[in-house]
């Protein structure tokens, strides 16, 4: 800046630079509030379970916001006395078997979807998506009568049954993605170092789709972790309960004693979250494009 | 359409058949060209086979069965009997004369199903466009951090929400009556229908959004640069340039989003049913999905609650086809 002289032009420079700084202040600002309140409308309410779950005997909530004496007291109850153990046995033995038969039925359809075009394919992976659409407070009544004739209420292998047939669709349309993005090449090599069709799945396929399994394999423990509405139908029996039909029990039996409810929700709702930051990605783009691909 | 189906263009997969003499030797011995041909054709079949079983069993069968269900007179003591009679009508004759369902059931449904989409999408929408504006590092971690309120399951979900607005001893309440809102005997708000679905729907969004989220910051991360920039510099304002620009190159995004939303949020159960009062019948908060189960296995009239299962889920393939309706369109405008 050698000009002796302040030009108008370069005091209006000046002006608008100045003006630029407070503008981009002000945005920065607004969006720094903006991610603040995001935050906090996300993270609150996990927050506010895991330190509930943690303080000892409440009486008021804005006494737990901020918890003096952790205690481990109401995991202690909830997994002794009100035996959440035994159900968080029965959710791991349900969603093993949902895991296992959604994955490996998964894998096998979107072989045959991604891999080979034959009449209806377009009409079976539509029907598939729609199967899905279909509620499942709707299928309750008439599923509840078959696994009864089946014998297979209050039955970890029934529910299991079950789950598997929700998670399928979805599963479905996820494994496909993971099929169709393994290059055809690779399994024309196989062919023609003479492997036949199960040796190239096992051998060259099946390792190539191995994280499309783990990511299928994570969702469909998802649902059978979560869902609610079939497990409080099939589980008659407390000792069968799963973890989501378990936590009704902390509900008003001890006149709503928060700590235990929360506890025992920390406990439902931390796999899910590991799980979930390991899935999310293939977990979004899933869903859409399920949807959007036809 | 996305077609991932290598380049095989006839309709039985001219590769496969090319490739099909380098199998194995003894398998290709035995069969003649017709009949590996053939097998060709039945392989697909054959791996879809578990699969379409499981669907049709326990997901497509139900699905006839409830149906069937809604003509009958199916109670406690056909139950037991496994006996039950063909009544025509009466089910949906005897359910839509009740007002319960168009004072109560249907506006639970479909009234907060409106409400909780529109907040789901904009509030997610606001979101995406937000963690586009900021750097990646950041966004990461605030992604992340919205992801925990998406993997919350609904059931413990809901009871940190029953806990949040406890009438008593509620951070809320509390905070409420400190204020000197609400006197120190506090107000049932779970006695409200307009209170009840309130804090559904807040619990609905917050478990909601972020899919939302996420689906339109992948979108937005893929519209030009240069249409903003060209949209800036004819003087558009940020409203203008979200409605010209950005909504129209992702309104196959936006449609998706807002149906699967819409979808969703109709099948609502846990986090009504779990709320006080939510799962009583004749209480004033039931939607159509919590009435069903409540008519059944509440009041063991399966011949009613397959009725409304079976209006529910027409109401939901109505959603369906017009969200594939809207689908194709936008696939033809491509």
């Amino acid at each position: 800046m050698s000009a002796p002289v302040d030009t108008d032009w370069e005091h209006r420079v000046r002006r608008a630079r100045r003006h630029g700084d407070a503008l981009r202040l002000t945005r920065l600002l607004g969006r720094a509030a903006g991610v603040t309140a995001i935050l906090l409308f996300t993270l609150f309410p996990v927050y506010f379970m895991i330190a509930s779950a943690f303080s000892g005997r409440m009486t008021s909530g804005i006494g737990t916001l901020v918890p003096r004496d952790p205690t481990l007291d109401n995991f202690v109850h909830v997994l002794t006395e009100g035996d959440f153990g035994l159900y968080m046995r029965n959710s791991l033995a349900v969603a093993g078997i949902t895991v296992v038969g959604a994955c490996l039925l998964s894998l096998l359809a979107a072989v045959a979807v991604a891999r080979f075009r034959f009449r209806l394919r377009t009409s079976v992976l539509v029907m598939i998506l729609i199967v899905q659409m279909v509620p499942l407070e709707a299928l309750v009544i008439p599923l509840f009568l078959q696994v009864r004739d089946l014998r297979l209420l209050n039955t970890v292998l029934g529910l299991g049954i079950a789950y598997i047939a929700l998670s399928l669709p979805l599963a479905v349309w996820m494994m496909r993605g993971f099929v169709a993005a393994v290059p055809k090449e690779v399994e024309e090599a196989a062919y023609i170092d003479g492997a036949s069709w199960p040796v190239m799945f096992w051998r060259v396929l099946f390792p190539l789709v191995a994280p499309g399994l783990v990511a299928t394999a994570i969702f469909s423990f998802i649902i059978a972790w979560n869902e609610f509405v079939l497990a409080l139908t099939f589980m008659q029996q407390s000792d069968k309960y799963t973890v989501a039909v378990g936590l009704r029990r902390f509900f008003g039996e001890y006149a709503n004693e928060w700590g235990h409810v929360m506890a025992a929700s920390t406990l439902i709702t931390l796999p899910v979250m590991v799980f979930f930051v390991l899935v999310q990605r293939w977990l979004a783009a899933g869903l859409v494009q399920g949807a959007v691909k036809g | 359409m996305g077609t991932p189906v290598g380049q095989a263009v006839d309709g039985h997969g001219a590769r496969q058949h090319r490739r099909a003499p380098t199998g194995p030797p003894g398998r290709g011995r035995r069969a003649s060209a017709l009949g590996l041909r053939r097998r060709r054709a039945l392989l697909p079949w054959v791996l879809l086979a578990p699969a379409l079983a499981v669907i049709a069993a326990l997901l497509l069968f139900p699905l006839a069965r409830i149906v069937w269900l809604s003509f009958r007179e199916y109670r406690l003591r056909n139950l037991v009997s496994g006996e039950s009679e063909f009544i025509g009508l009466a089910n949906y004759v005897s359910l839509f004369t009740d007002s319960y369902l168009w004072r109560i059931a249907l506006p639970n449904t479909v009234v907060f199903a409106a409400v909780a989409v529109v907040a789901t999408v904009v509030l997610g929408t606001l979101v995406a466009l937000l963690l586009s504006r900021l750097r990646p590092v950041t966004r990461v971690v605030v992604v992340s951090c919205v992801m925990v309120a998406w993997a919350m399951p609904a059931v413990s979900g809901t009871y940190v929400w029953l806990w949040i607005f406890d009438v008593d001893d509620g951070i809320v309440a509390q905070a409420l009556m400190r204020l000197g809102v609400i006197g120190p005997e506090g107000y049932n708000w779970f006695a409200d229908r307009l209170f009840f679905y309130a804090i559904v729907t807040l619990n609905v969004v917050h478990g909601g959004f972020p899919f939302v989220a996420v689906t339109v910051l992948a979108g937005l991360l893929t519209v030009p640069r240069e249409l903003h920039e060209a949209a800036l510099i004819d003087g558009a304002g940020a409203w203008k340039r979200f409605w010209h620009v950005t909504f129209p190159v992702l309104r196959p995004v936006f449609a998706v989003v807002t149906i699967l939303s819409t979808i969703w949020d109709f099948k609502v159960f846990a986090q009504v049913y779990l709320m006080p009062g939510g799962g009583v019948g004749g209480s004033e908060m039931l939607n159509l999905g919590v009435w069903t189960y409540v008519s059944s296995f509440g009041q063991r009239d399966y011949g009613t609650g397959s009725a409304i299962a079976v209006v529910l889920t027409l109401l939901l393939l109505g959603v369906t086809a017009i969200y594939l309706r809207a689908l194709f369109r936008e696939d033809e405008l491509r």
